[in-house]
């Protein structure tokens, strides 16, 4: 056995993975003290033990008839360890929440850590010596393929009657959507062991998912049925080794953003590996679902951006999508690691953007000037025409987001509620009203931390009346650290 | 996230390789010096698959266990149950690792998924764990004396 090659392929896994959530912005630093001892840290403390299912209280509003389900969201957990910490927010071990909503409007939380072998592996060393994202761990680390250092912490899909853990350098870990046990690795065919399935999965409406996984300048397009079967699975080439955490698509195409946070080595951190290179612009790859060979790029200016809006084709032959843009990686870089020690400091916000590509070939971004993370969308909708984002919106000068919004593409407007420094927003999810059909008819669920309350909340609004604040919010007896991403299951 | 392919098939093919030269030079019994040789037997346990064969690769030096020399023995034992044994005869005493996979296709390949990853099971002698790359020398070697030895390797 060629012992470099396989050393190759194996410091490739454990790098390989890597998983990477989310921004969050703020500009400003929040001295310490300040705000009226509102202490976000808690919002990255660790939790200690599963939680098991226990009610909220609902402290104001009522439920809406006709909500009644699951909202499925995971997030980094847990991050320090006696005999040494993790040394970013996005390494901490995926845990997996579950609030339900009843029919008579009665909502229950529970907490589940992943049961992942990187979480064996900490547990027994009572230390965190797995690598990750922004984290070294120790060379002595049992590294044996890239599942052996999967967080599963950013996301959750349901599919299959499972629900799967997503991180974006491994596979997708399967759960029970109704204990949230571990099932186990997810391989859609056995040549495929190992893949990575990013944590950004495209659904269509009523129909397949498409998704990526991504090693340098190579990517695999998975396209999987709703009942968790694989359809395909295809390696294509990348016009440069761009870091890539989202992407987006249309009905009949996939849009892959490649920003010029390119990979020129391996090395732990997994996020050391890249360099930023301007120059190099970001380089946007158009898959035609149908015939991945063909394919058309175009070029932006340089930007940073974890996440995408659903992309749609205009009449007039353009694919528009949005994006939340930074100048650059400085927050996978700084703010992602400085959290985990307790400091925030300020950077630039990211900014709403529209994306136009065009059919001459030309590309344009438009800022809106609008700050603001975690873009969804009504999933109705995806890969055709809409008019509206949901995001993340109110920041101040700690991290992540005081308030929600969603921005009319139309007319330009904004229609934001903004709960004040106390409460840290989450990424707000689209519930469709049973018997409705027109965009954003529905609710929005977002739980927040709550700092003056030291609680986890939920938060459910009219979504097309967000500056009326919530219609319900209940309260749990405890404080999780904050999520990343979710996803909401009609009961 | 690699940078590029791993070129799993040239892993698969250094193993081949292996097998091939061993089986050319007739290596074990090339290898019977005058000393008073050793015998080696290695048993695998745990293997899920009824199917293909376990290739194993016998390194006698650090070199050779890295790939910068030929290995000391090379086999191919057919799998047919959740065990499988291989057999080194001649052997010098003295310090050998092992490296080993399970075919389970039967391919005459160590699987790798499209971006280099090993899909097939793989261990090390004295159980030693892959660490971000194969197990150390360090970790995987052990002491073959005169005589009948034994060593047990998990491969799941």
């Amino acid at each position: 056995m060629n012992r470099r090659h396989l050393l190759q392929g194996l410091s490739g896994l454990a790098a390989a993975s890597i998983l990477t959530p989310e921004l969050a912005q703020a500009a400003g630093q929040l001295a310490k003290g300040s705000a009226a001892g509102l202490d976000w840290r808690i919002a990255f403390a660790d939790l200690e033990a599963d939680v098991a299912p226990a009610a909220m209280r609902r402290v104001s509003g009522r439920a809406p008839t006709g909500l009644a389900g699951s909202l499925y969201r995971n997030g980094p957990g847990k991050f320090h360890r006696p005999g040494g910490s993790v040394d970013h927010w996005f390494d901490g071990d995926g845990l997996v929440r579950a609030f339900r909503i009843s029919d008579s409007g009665e909502a229950t939380l529970a907490a589940r850590f992943v049961d992942t072998p990187k979480r064996r592996a900490d547990t027994a060393a009572n230390a965190v010596v797995t690598p990750g994202f922004g984290t070294t761990g120790r060379p002595d680390a049992q590294v044996g393929g890239p599942d052996d250092v999967n967080a599963a912490n950013i996301s959750v899909l349901p599919v299959g009657g499972e629900l799967w853990a997503l991180w974006e350098g491994g596979s997708a870990i399967a759960l029970d959507p109704d204990t949230l046990a571990t099932k186990g690795v997810k391989t859609l065919r056995p040549d495929l062991a190992h893949m990575p399935f990013l944590a950004h999965p495209r659904p269509e409406p009523g129909g397949d998912i498409w998704n990526l996984g991504l090693s340098g300048a190579q990517a695999i397009v998975w396209r999987v049925g709703r009942d968790g079967a694989l359809k395909s699975a295809d390696v294509i080439a990348l016009p440069m080794a761009s870091y890539v955490h989202d992407f987006t698509a249309t009905s009949r195409h996939l849009v892959l953003i490649l920003q010029p946070w390119v990979q020129d080595k391996m090395v732990m951190p997994y996020s050391a590996s890249f360099s930023w290179k301007p120059a190099e612009g970001v380089k946007v790859l158009v898959l035609d679902k149908a015939d991945l060979t063909r394919r058309r790029v175009y070029e932006l200016p340089a930007f940073f951006a974890f996440h995408y809006g659903a992309a749609w084709e205009d009449a007039d032959g353009a694919i528009r999508f949005d994006v939340c843009a930074t100048p650059d990686a400085g927050f996978a870089l700084g703010n992602g690691a400085n959290v985990m020690k307790g400091v925030w400091e300020a950077e630039p916000a990211s900014i709403l953007s529209l994306i136009t590509l065009s059919p001459n070939g030309s590309a344009r971004m438009e800022p809106t000037g609008i700050s603001g993370e975690f873009p969804r969308t009504d999933g109705r909708f995806a890969g055709s025409p809409r008019r509206f984002t949901i995001h993340a919106s109110a920041a101040r000068s700690g991290p992540l987001f005081n308030g929600v919004a969603t921005h009319d593409w139309k007319t330009g407007k904004s229609d934001t509620y903004d709960f004040g420094p106390s409460h840290l927003m989450e990424e707000a999810v689209f519930v469709p009203r049973p018997g409705g059909s027109d965009e954003l008819d529905g609710w929005l669920l977002a739980p927040s931390v709550n700092l003056l309350a030291k609680a986890t909340e939920l938060h459910c609004f009219d979504a097309r009346r967000l500056s009326g604040g919530p219609l319900c919010t209940w309260r749990s007896d405890v404080v999780l650290p904050v999520s990343l991403h979710g996803v909401f299951v009609a009961a | 996230m690699i940078r590029r392919p791993i070129e799993p098939r040239r892993h698969a093919k250094s193993m081949l390789g292996a097998l091939a030269l061993a089986a050319s030079l007739n290596l074990a019994a090339s290898l019977a010096v005058a000393q008073e040789p050793a015998t080696l037997t290695v048993t695998f346990q745990g293997l899920k698959s009824p199917t293909g064969s376990v290739m194993v690769s016998l390194a006698g030096s650090e070199e050779s266990y890295d790939g910068k020399a030929p290995p000391a023995g090379a086999n191919m034992v057919a799998v047919s149950g959740p065990t499988a044994s291989a057999t080194f005869s001649g052997l010098k005493p003295g310090l050998y690792a092992i490296k080993a996979f399970h075919d389970v296709n039967g391919d005459g390949k160590m699987g790798a998924n499209p971006f280099g990853m090993p899909t097939e099971p793989y261990a090390f002698s004295n159980n030693a764990k892959a660490a971000m790359g194969p197990a150390k020398w360090a970790a995987a070697s052990f002491e073959v004396k005169a005589g009948a030895n034994t060593q047990t390797i998990d491969l799941d």
